[in-house]
């Protein structure tokens, strides 16, 4: 790897024994809350400038960052390759839906619990699944989310099961008022500000150093004196969270939700494409991920009517092949060597 | 972080804001009224163009098309004194109900009021609170399941039978005109939300016609093996088999139970299935005498000053897609009819006056009787019901329109 | 009894067809670490294949198949060779998400040239059955499971006994020792995407003649791949045939005993409950059991 990432490891050493680091001034600790705080600004301007649907739209966008951010604490942080993250998503948006529907919760109280409980069952599988490693791991989530959907669909009474269950939003039924495009705007862009800000704070804490040594070397990590199990399960949890939180929105906007779409696989995949693509294991990556691919397959679909799926797949084979490493990782490492051109990237991951 | 790296994040944030910002265009866009100003009458349409739904949607897309053909052929409709030429935007949803809900908000946004449903009764549900809120009007196609129209909506009008008659029609036609009687009836029906009303909808019309009715057996939706279904029905050795179904369990059904040596003495009826041409190319000699409903054949009465009568119909989608026509060709027809004819009587492209006058619609059209009642289901017309003849499917019920009699018993013993 | 001998029957012959789907994924997994989103898109692709041969010429599905596999093997082996091979070096998620590009392009291929409409091979045969007792056994599906069990056989002993197919073996196992032996690895890696892919293509046509089809269908098989693979071991060919079977008769026992659409949640219950108290499958060790997998 590269000088920048020894100089890195140095650093992680230093704050992992200290809690901070002594070479960095404190304006440049402060910098990605500013930014953040800057950005979330700036997409409440936004707000007064969009349409309804285009509210819609940039919401649906929110909706992704804080999903890949999500996904990125536990894959691309720690390294563990969850492809059934959206099981978390359907948690959290089912609990939600029946909550609000049966048991006359209002949505805020629902918004909450729904992330909690998302969390206690990422911790609950966490336990025995994170035992596996890479593309078994990756397989056990994935048919944890598929059986989920599954027990969903036959569980009629509670779920509603294939025909969908409904919150219930008008009439005396109703404990909250429907947010509307505006306020879901709003909520969204919260939840993603959210995440991003969880993310931040994993990346520079001891907490999110553990998990890269986790990446990296799980069993030196673990020789280090890192409790792998409490940590991977914690990053577990901590995704389950943040994708509850989402799952659980959803929920309320869409009014109507049934198990294939709060299950859906394509989610998931749709998550892991926007943070490798962007750059796993960064905090920006998984956000310019997002917003790009979300973006791009939006025009897509608007332009390319018939053949809009067919011109999205190349463009992610294109994608992969020339930024192997996510357009993050891609331009931090370019500038470290100044090897910009993105054929000799492709010669360096080829057989 | 190093400060290249600060400032790249910088960029990068400014950069994202610029690309959503740029992305979604500014408010000055707006095209006032609806309609889509003087000359067009637009109508915004968001099909199932890709994904599960692609085939259904596809057909859709070909009924909307022909009907912006019909009255555009006529010099346009007759709004207000003036012609205005149609002009329906499509949009493709990929057959998610949210992706549906969010087009019909998309819609509303460019100032297009008056909307065509999507395929499905799961699409058509999410477009409609979104209708109800924006004040939209929404012609709904394909969406039957009676539950859409439990929820109090008043601006969506569905132009096709409810779900609740699907199979209630087989077994009405099987009580009037099968002679001997059968007396054990086996339901089989897919998990969705409409296969299961359409599967209820059947149980209670058996029972009613005083049948044996065993209790209904589900299998999850899409699936092409359905032989657990069919092998624990065997021993009870039912009269007739009702599969509640779509085209891909339809077919297992036939195909399955001919493996498994599941011989109903009366034959099968299916929902949704037996009336497509697919059905009848797939399973060949298999598919004679199957019974099937259908929102429409091309033996329903009536007729429009735009499409003709339904013989007229089929030869036009024949010429132009070179296929005969499916029911869900016929619906999607309809449902543009409907709007345009609501304009026409209003007067006016306006959201509001076009849903009062689509709630007091009544009129005879190529599909059969179009009106509405309180709740926005059209239970004026029933459902024709065909049965498979010669690798062709033909109207034997209502009577009155019937092309052929019905082949009773289904399976030869 | 009897209805529990149809569901066996009927759940070994599904099992069967199920393998070979599953045992060009479980192979291309085991030795090259690669997995393959594209995978159902083979089936499906086949399955186009034996139908266009049989609708335009009359040519017998259970022949059609060959050439389904031959032209596969094709796709296959130019699709590793000058696409996947660009990264296959790259952290695994790479080619997860190079694979599920190229499913979305193949699936949409297939949807733009094909259209969405649902398909099936007819043959005057398919469809009827032996009886056995009071049990039926469709010939179609028998015929199916007959070719499935002789290829994957087949396959082995290629695996084993020629030296293309320990060259294959030799490059997942260790593949700078095996470049060091003179084993040209870029082409051995071709060799056993297009392997995998011509068996996904045969399996496609005789799926194709024993139910319906259409590009959607393709997800479907990808995912019964993964969870027949990861049960039978990666990489193991006999694992994948066991795991075929497991699936096919948990499936239809399921739907006997249990209400209808219980079934896939028992097999995905059951796909998680071998990978946690036995990751490396069912079947004796994985060949790549010892191998750094992250």
């Amino acid at each position: 790897m590269s000088s920048e990432a020894r100089t890195e490891d140095a650093e992680a050493i230093e704050r992992a024994a200290t809690g901070r680091s002594a070479r960095e001034p404190a304006w440049r600790r402060w910098l990605p809350f500013g930014l953040l705080l800057l950005g979330v600004l700036v997409m409440l301007g936004l707000q007064s400038q969009l349409y309804s649907g285009q509210e819609r739209t940039v919401s649906a966008i929110f909706m992704f960052v804080a999903l890949a951010q999500g996904w990125n604490i536990i894959g691309g942080f720690t390294g563990y390759a969850s492809f059934g993250q959206v099981v978390f998503f359907g948690i959290g948006g089912y609990f939600t839906a029946v909550a609000m529907s049966h048991w006359g919760f209002n949505f805020w109280v629902s918004l909450v619990v729904s992330g909690l409980v998302s969390a206690a069952f990422g911790a609950l599988i966490g336990l025995p699944l994170l035992r596996l490693k890479g593309h078994y791991f990756a397989i056990a989530t994935l048919g944890v989310a598929e059986g989920m959907r599954e027990v969903v669909t036959n569980v009629p009474q509670l779920t509603g099961g294939g025909a969908g269950i409904s919150v219930p939003t008008v009439g005396k039924d109703a404990t909250t008022h429907y947010l509307g495009n505006d306020g879901f705007y709003l909520l969204y862009l919260l939840v993603a500000a959210l995440s991003v800000l969880v993310s931040i704070l994993v990346a520079r804490n001891k907490f999110g150093f553990a998990l890269r040594a986790i990446h990296q070397d799980e069993d030196a990590a673990a020789a280090m004196g890192v409790n792998t199990t409490r940590a991977k399960v914690s990053a577990f949890a901590l995704s389950g969270l943040v994708t509850g939180l989402v799952g659980s929105t959803y929920a309320f906007q869409q009014v109507t939700i049934f198990p294939e779409r709060l299950f859906d696989v394509d989610i998931t995949v749709l998550m892991v494409v926007m943070v490798v693509i962007g750059g796993s294991g960064t905090v920006l990556g998984p956000l310019l991920g997002a917003v790009a691919l979300q973006f791009l397959s939006e025009y897509l679909r608007r332009n390319f009517t018939e053949v809009h799926t067919f011109i999205l797949g190349a463009i992610i084979i294109a994608a992969v092949v020339l930024l192997p490493q996510g357009a993050v990782n891609y331009v931090r490492e370019a500038r470290q060597s100044g090897e910009w051109s993105l054929l000799a990237n492709v010669r360096r991951y080829r057989l | 972080m190093r400060s290249k790296s600060k400032s790249l994040s910088l960029v990068a944030v400014v950069a994202a804001t610029t690309l959503v910002a740029a992305g979604c265009g500014s408010k000055g866009e707006k095209t006032a009224g609806s309609g889509g100003g003087s000359g067009t009458l637009t109508i915004g349409a968001s099909m199932s163009l890709t994904g599960a739904l692609a085939r259904e949607g596809a057909l859709t897309k070909e009924g909307y098309e022909l009907c912006q053909d019909k009255v555009n052929a006529k010099g346009g409709a007759d709004v207000g004194g003036k012609k205005v030429k149609l002009d329906i935007k499509f949009q493709d949803d990929t057959s998610k109900p949210d992706t549906a809900a969010q087009l019909v908000d998309q819609f509303n946004d460019q100032g297009v009021k008056l909307i065509l449903s999507s395929y499905g009764s799961a699409n058509t549900e999410a477009q409609a609170s979104v209708i109800e809120r924006n004040g939209q009007v929404m012609a709904d196609s394909a969406g039957a399941d009676n539950k859409i129209f439990e929820k109090g909506y008043k601006r969506t009008f569905a132009v096709l039978s409810p779900a609740t008659e699907y199979a209630a029609s087989i077994i009405k036609s099987i009580k009037e005109l099968a002679q001997p009687q059968p007396k054990t009836i086996a339901i089989l029906s897919a998990d969705d939300g409409f296969s299961k009303t359409v599967a209820e909808g059947g149980a209670a019309a058996a029972k009613e016609a005083g049948y044996t009715v065993l209790p209904t057996q589900l299998f999850p939706n899409g699936t092409s093996d359905v032989s657990s279904a069919l092998t624990k029905i065997k021993g009870d050795k039912p009269d007739v088999i009702i599969g509640s179904v779509h085209l891909v369990e339809g077919v297992a059904i036939i195909k399955q139970a001919k493996e498994l040596g599941v011989v109903p003495s009366g034959g099968f009826g299916e929902t949704v299935a037996p009336p497509t041409p697919d059905f009848a190319k797939t399973l060949g000699k298999d598919a004679e005498n199957v019974l099937g409903s259908s929102q429409w054949t091309d033996s329903t009465k009536g007729s429009d000053k735009y499409f003709g009568t339904a013989k007229d119909y089929a030869k036009d989608i024949t010429a132009k897609y070179g296929h005969a026509p499916d029911y869900h060709d016929a619906e999607a027809s309809a449902a543009c009819l409907a709007l345009v004819l609501a304009a026409e009587k209003a007067g006016s492209t306006d959201a509001d006056k076009v849903r009062d006058a689509l709630a007091g619609l009544d009129t005879e059209s190529f599909f059969g009787h179009i009106k509405f009642n309180d709740k926005g289901q059209n239970v004026y017309k029933p459902m024709s019901v065909i049965q498979v003849q010669n690798g062709k499917a033909v109207t034997v019920w209502p009577t009155d329109s019937a092309e052929a009699k019905m082949i009773w018993p289904g399976t030869k013993q | 009894m009897s209805q529990f001998l149809q569901a066996t029957i009927y759940g070994l012959l599904q099992g069967g067809l199920l393998a070979l789907i599953a045992v060009g994924f479980s192979l291309v997994w085991g030795v090259m670490n690669v997995v393959n989103l594209a995978h159902g898109s083979f089936v499906i692709l086949g399955a186009y294949v034996g139908w266009k041969l049989n609708s335009a010429m009359g040519l017998d599905p259970f022949l059609g198949m060959l050439v389904a596999a031959v032209v596969l093997f094709a796709v296959g082996y130019v699709l590793q060779r000058w696409l996947i091979n660009l990264v296959i070096n790259g952290p695994i998620f790479i080619t997860l998400l190079l694979t599920f590009g190229l499913d979305l392009l193949i699936v949409q291929g297939m949807n733009i040239v094909f259209s969405a409409d649902y398909r099936s091979i007819n043959t005057s045969y398919a469809g009827d059955s032996l009886a056995l007792g009071s049990v039926r056994v469709p010939v179609g599906r028998l015929l199916a499971f007959v070719i499935a069990l002789v290829v994957t056989f087949a396959l082995v002993a290629l695996v084993n006994r020629t030296r293309t197919g320990l060259s294959i073996m030799a490059t997942g196992m260790d593949r700078g020792a095996a470049r060091l032996m003179g084993i040209r690895a870029r082409h051995a890696y071709a060799l056993t995407f297009a392997i995998a892919a011509a068996l996904a293509g045969m399996a496609g046509t005789m799926v194709g003649t024993v139910g319906t089809f259409n590009p959607a269908a393709a997800g479907g098989y990808t995912l019964l791949s993964f969870v027949i693979a990861v049960l039978g071991g990666l990489g193991n060919m006999y694992g994948a045939l066991v795991g075929g079977l497991l699936i096919g008769l948990v499936e239809a026992w399921g739907g006997q005993y249990l209400p209808g659409t219980w079934v896939n949640a028992l097999a995905f219950a059951v796909l998680v409950l071998v990978l946690v108290f036995r990751p490396s499958g069912l079947v004796g060790r994985a060949y790549y059991a010892a191998r750094q997998e992250v």
